[in-house]
């Protein structure tokens, strides 16, 4: 995961300066019509488009996006037949459960930019790559359903008020082409950022409830233990639902012209629809809002107190570990060392610890006074390089943290011993070697600052 | 069943009772349950004939004499002091209330609908409105249960179509009235336009959630007085001796047609079946099996037997044998029963099935699975339900406190008022005039609220201090919800173009009445919104942009995003007013009908057109793009720092927006293997400053930082080190 991430960065880096240049034209136009609120439009029509062409063209050349742009098509036509079926009918049910099939259609623009961005490299423009385009289009898919649901609630409430008579004529042939088209375009096409989605969010409230019933289902039959649990997939799920509902609707419009269940079947299905895309868009929107995943924050513990206990760190500060895309995190840590640890060796311990599970990281070593940790020779490499600080204090302050001497010994949980550390003169914490051992990170710290302030 | 009591229950269990001793107390109880449901239908066909409160009294006064000689309450026992008689007959007051109502209800809906209805154990809507409204009372099957049992009660007032009650109502709804309480009723029925037996259901629903809470207040009262028993034979007494001066009122008023001799037997069976063996049995039963045993299995057999009357009460050997064929006669028809009422029965039974059903094991946020990539899945409920209840008052004050404190949302706070006012007096007046378009139109614009509710909630939430999660902390939910804010009005872009084709192919007839001011009021409201936002969403209406000079004059983009959604919004609101208004007057004074979708065409471009930049904007920061606007600072700035003493080449820089108006940025120098870390870093901090980045994270790498890892080199991916071995000097420093 690491090495995949990190490879396509550095290729990539070295595109120079020049590029970014020319890249620069394109995006200057774009901004300048991000801010002017209403007359957009005005340079980067053309170039988008073009570009659009562009890129569709490179892509078509695959097998996939030849079969998903065939879906497509038929998904297109389809949800085309739906909404004039819907129309002829007058079923807002019917309306709300076509939202699907238009769900699917954004699933499938999704799956073709996913293969975009299987070919992209990171550019100047977005240098951690493109991956993140998947989780917007996946969260503005969710949303858009979302919302649809939204308004369909809302005409459903104006329904309430005058309801409409309903034809049941195509309503039944409606319901099942829907059904049948979302349930295939569900299973036949493999969109790998949805799917990652349904499998890593939390569980919608449907799944809830259908989880536990099964559950007390498969106490009786154990063989269906295979199929329902431990959850359904909630597209295939809303889809049963969805179609349960309606059907009954039908049944009851057909035999006592119980209109009504018209709306109420519409309104049941749109707060389905939410609650199955409520915890994706919660999943993906958490992934856009740069935070930490719940289920990493044990991993990324542990590794920290790992490296806590490497020799000369003092502390992590500014740990930022959020979510790049799909699977991949990104992340940046300060760390206080010791002033007279070896930063590069820290370095590369941190770095090695945390690259298991952070892929595209930073880590910026940090020394209190270093300025004057400067004046001493205690480079690892052995050389003392030349510095225009030198130390003019006053005396130190015998409230210093742990000697620097009792760590020489200290060996580093990897097996390599700590540099031998040759201290020029000043001679100050020594006074201080009953203190033990030098991890006593709060105490440390505090008496820096003390130390600080009086300088 | 007794096989399921020997399975759980050992043998040397201190639980007593064997299986078959279980069985024999099931077996009373399902029988007293049947003549419980017995004594119900006997009470409904003499309550046609007898007015409630004296058929109450006579009940009670029969019932009180022999448990007044069972319990013998004023011998046995410690005597009771003033106060305690007090309680008892305040105990007794409210209880002869809810009888009178109970039997009340029973004579408007029937014998199997008030079954269905009022005879649920207390165990059974505790856990129903537990799981209700308290919100975390345990798995979701409890609220499945919960679900259920509103939908039977919801069935069984809307989609019961009892027709021949609802005649016969009308027919003799005048000779009903006969007292003050059924005076009070009517009143209320009529005034809502309900039929009386969906009334009765209502009043059946309500009596048994007062019953509930008047059954859990008396515990404490039972256990002073000496026992439940003690107290239910009292206050039986005394709930007589309050009907009695009523009763005698009543029925001096009016005759009964019938002697009473004839009543004698059917009051007596009542009196026996209902209120003497069925709560001794079910106290009995209630000690011998577990109470909520005794309360699902009570229900199923009173279900049961009620259904089973319902089925064969009428039938003439039935009523031979209930000697109400004497009274046949005057009895006339009766409730019939639908298939609302077989639904709800079924309902009714699972709910209680599902209710009393042990949820033990609640497994939220338990531990699903893994997903593909191997990551553990959790199901949600963890977080979001172990935050400590609050007082809704104090949680509303905080809310307020926090609203008010920024300017950004006190101004859509007071902007959500003005147009909730609106919306309000709009529908209000809607209602009153019975005008469907203003109350379609009110709901549009509550609709409309919800996304300022939402801009509210997120700049209110920006505010929040950093967490674990959220390490940057909260402002980037700003970003995020400016672009729902952007969906949202596409969303409500396309509807509307959708929509106005839809007219243009076939132009409705408009009416115009009232909606001129309506949308000139709406244009007021919005105008407000627009110049309360105009201020803070920004200055990208001004003079374009000046950032090409470098240096510190970037806050000109610090607009807020969030804001600007909120403004787009309130701005197309306000477009489809001006729209409105214009179309309807065109419409009005030249009669252009297809004014109105060429109206609606045009706001609908325009909307699209409007957000267009903001969703560019906003997911470009969603992506962590690199800032267009800075990026020739960003590139000048790392110029200078490859320019810095020591530094040989960068590699994996990334700038990204953090909101719109912060920048932080990451960075990995290469340096000489003699310069000083620390001041490369502070360098390169304050370089980073002056090019307008709010927080840099600096990594310096020399040879021998990339020589201990790949000493340390196992654990990690050799390719790395390759490649950042060999391509690492990207950029090689122009000198």
């Amino acid at each position: 995961m690491s090495a995949c991430s990190t490879i396509p960065d550095l290729i990539s880096s070295s595109v120079n300066l020049d590029l970014d240049k020319s890249g620069n034209y394109h995006d200057d136009s774009t901004c300048n019509s991000a801010s002017q609120t209403m007359f957009p439009f005005v340079g980067a029509k053309k170039s988008v488009l073009q570009s659009f062409a562009h890129e569709l063209s490179s892509i078509l050349r695959l097998n996939e996006t030849k079969k998903i742009l065939i879906f497509l098509c038929l998904n297109m036509f389809g949800t085309g037949l739906l909404f004039v079926w819907c129309h002829d009918t007058n079923s807002m049910a019917l309306t709300a459960y076509t939202y699907l099939t238009l769900f699917d259609i954004f699933s499938l623009l999704t799956c073709l930019l996913s293969i975009w961005v299987r070919l992209q490299r990171p550019s100047p423009a977005y240098s951690f790559g493109y991956e993140r385009f998947e989780v917007l289009a996946t969260f503005a898919t969710t949303m858009l359903c979302q919302l649809g649901a939204l308004f369909v609630i809302k005409e459903s409430i104006e329904r309430v008020i005058q309801q409409p008579e309903i034809h049941t004529g195509r309503l039944l042939i409606g319901v099942m082409f829907a059904f049948m088209l979302h349930m295939f375009l569900t299973y036949s096409v493999d969109n790998k950022a949805l799917n990652h989605v349904i499998a890593a969010s939390s569980s919608s409230w449907l799944q809830e409830h259908t989880t536990d019933i099964s559950e007390s289902l498969c106490h009786w039959i154990p063989g269906l233990s295979k199929l329902l649990l431990p959850r359904i997939n909630p597209l295939a799920l809303i889809a049963f639902c969805g179609g349960f509902t309606l059907t009954i609707s039908h049944v009851l419009i057909d035999s006592k012209s119980y209109y009504t269940s018209d709306t109420v079947a519409a309104v049941s299905i749109a707060f389905m629809t939410i609650g199955t895309m409520f915890p994706m868009a919660v999943y993906t929107g958490k992934i856009l809002l740069q935070t930490t995943p719940a289920h990493m924050l044990g991993q990324l513990d542990k590794v920290l107190r790992e490296a806590s206990t490497l020799d000369g760190v003092l502390e992590f500060r500014e740990e930022h570990f959020w979510t790049l895309s799909f699977g991949s995190l990104a992340g940046s840590v300060q760390v206080r060392v010791r002033r007279d640890a070896n930063e590069q060796l820290v370095l590369a311990h941190v770095y090695n610890r945390l690259a298991n599970v952070v892929s595209t990281l930073t880590i910026q070593i940090f020394k209190d006074d270093w300025t004057r940790a400067s004046s001493y020779s205690i480079m690892g490499g052995g050389s003392v390089f030349p510095s225009n600080y030198t130390y003019s204090g006053p005396p130190i302050v015998p409230a210093r943290g742990p000697s620097p001497t009792q760590d020489l010994g200290f060996i580093s949980p990897t097996g390599s011993p700590s540099k031998q550390v040759p201290l020029s003169g000043q001679g100050h914490g020594h006074s201080h070697g009953g203190q033990g051992h030098g991890h006593s990170h709060g105490g440390h710290g505090h008496s820096h600052g003390g130390h600080k302030s009086h300088w | 069943m007794a096989d399921y009591g020997e399975n759980v229950l050992p043998k040397h269990a201190i639980y007593k009772g064997p299986s078959s001793a279980a069985a024999v107390y099931i077996g009373l109880l399902v029988v007293s349950k049947l003549f419980r449901a017995v004594g119900l239908f006997l009470a409904y066909d003499v309550l046609k004939l007898v007015p409630v409160v004296l058929f109450m009294f006579v009940v009670k006064a029969g019932a009180s004499v022999p448990l007044v000689l069972l319990q013998k309450p004023f011998t046995s026992g410690k005597k009771l002091s003033k106060n305690q008689w007090f309680r008892v007959s305040r105990h007794a007051f409210v209880g002869c209330l809810l009888g009178v109502l109970w039997m009340f209800g029973l004579s408007l809906c029937g014998p199997l609908r008030t079954i269905l209805l009022y005879e649920h154990s207390d165990v059974i809507v505790i856990a129903w409105a537990g799981a209700l409204f308290s919100g975390n009372s345990g798995s979701p099957a409890k609220m499945r249960g919960a679900v259920v049992f509103l939908i039977a009660v919801v069935t069984l007032l809307l989609f019961d179509h009892d027709e021949k009650l609802e005649q016969r109502s009308e027919q003799d709804s005048d000779h009903l009235h006969r007292n003050v309480l059924t005076h009070i009723f009517y009143h209320i029925i009529n005034l809502v336009g309900w039929s009386d037996h969906k009334g009765g259901v209502v009043l059946l629903f309500l009596t048994l959630c007062l019953q509930v809470g008047y059954n859990s207040a008396s515990k404490k009262l039972s256990v002073d007085v000496g026992g439940a028993k003690r107290l239910h034979a009292l206050s039986t007494l005394i709930q007589a001796m309050i009907l009695g001066p009523w009763a005698i009122i009543f029925s001096s008023g009016s005759e009964i047609q019938v002697s009473w001799l004839y009543l004698l037997f059917p009051l007596a069976l009542f009196t026996l079946f209902v209120l003497i063996i069925d709560y001794y049995i079910e106290a009995v039963a209630a000690n011998h099996i577990q109470p909520t045993k005794t309360a699902e299995l009570g229900a199923y057999a009173m279900f049961g037997s009620a259904l089973f009357l319902a089925l064969t009460w009428n039938h003439p050997y039935t009523a031979r044998i209930t000697t109400m064929h004497k009274l046949q006669g005057i009895i006339t028809e009766d409730h019939v029963l639908s298939w609302g009422v077989i639904f709800s029965l079924a309902s009714f039974m699972l709910a209680t099935k599902i209710l009393t059903n042990p949820g033990g094991k609640t497994n939220r946020a338990s531990f699903i699975g893994f997903s593909m990539e191997g990551q553990p899945v959790y199901s949600f409920t963890e977080e979001a339900l172990k935050r400590t209840s609050q007082s809704i008052l104090i949680h509303l004050k905080n809310a307020l406190r926090q609203v008010l404190e920024d300017s950004d949302s006190r101004k859509i706070f007071y902007f959500l008022c003005i147009n909730l006012a609106f919306t309000f007096v709009e529908m209000i007046y809607g209602v009153l005039t019975n005008s469907l378009g203003l109350i379609s139109d009110g709901f549009h614009m509550l609709f409309d609220c919800s996304a300022l509710v939402m801009g509210l909630y997120a700049s209110v939430m920006s505010r929040w201090k950093a967490t674990r999660v959220f390490s940057y902390g909260f402002d980037r939910v700003e970003v995020l919800s400016g672009f729902i804010n952007g969906l949202f009005l596409m969303v409500i872009a396309i509807f509307v173009f959708s929509e106005s084709l839809h007219r243009l192919t076939e132009p409705p007839e408009i009416d115009t009445n009232r909606l001129l001011a309506v949308s000139v009021g709406g244009l007021l409201v919005n105008m407000v919104g627009i110049f309360a936002f105009k201020g803070s969403h920004g200055h990208s209406h001004g003079g374009g942009h000046s950032h090409s000079g470098g240096g510190h004059s970037h806050s000109g983009h610090g607009h807020n995003t969030n804001m600007e959604g909120v403004f787009l919004h309130v701005l197309a609101d306000t477009l489809s007013s001006v729209g409105v208004i214009i179309s309807s007057l065109l419409i009005e004074h030249f009669g252009w009908n297809i004014a109105d979708p060429i109206c609606s065409l045009f706001i609908a471009t325009m909307i699209f057109l409007s957000i267009i930049p903001l969703l560019k904007e906003t997911s470009a920061i969603l992506l962590l793009r690199t800032p267009g606007d800075i990026e020739s600072c960003v590139n000048s700035a790392i110029q200078k720092i490859l320019n810095l003493e020591g530094v040989t080449s960068y590699r994996d820089h990334h700038v990204w927006y953090h909101t719109s108006s912060k920048v932080l940025a990451t960075l990995h120098l290469h340096v000489a293997h003699d310069a000083s870390e620390q001041k490369i870093i502070s360098q390169v901090g304050s370089i980073m400053k002056d090019a307008g980045i709010h927080s840099v994270t600096v990594q310096v790498e020399k040879e021998e930082y990339l020589q201990h890892l790949s000493g340390l080199g196992s654990t990690f991916d050799p390719n790395v080190f390759q490649h950042s071995h060999f391509e690492l000097p990207h950029v090689i420093k122009a000198v």
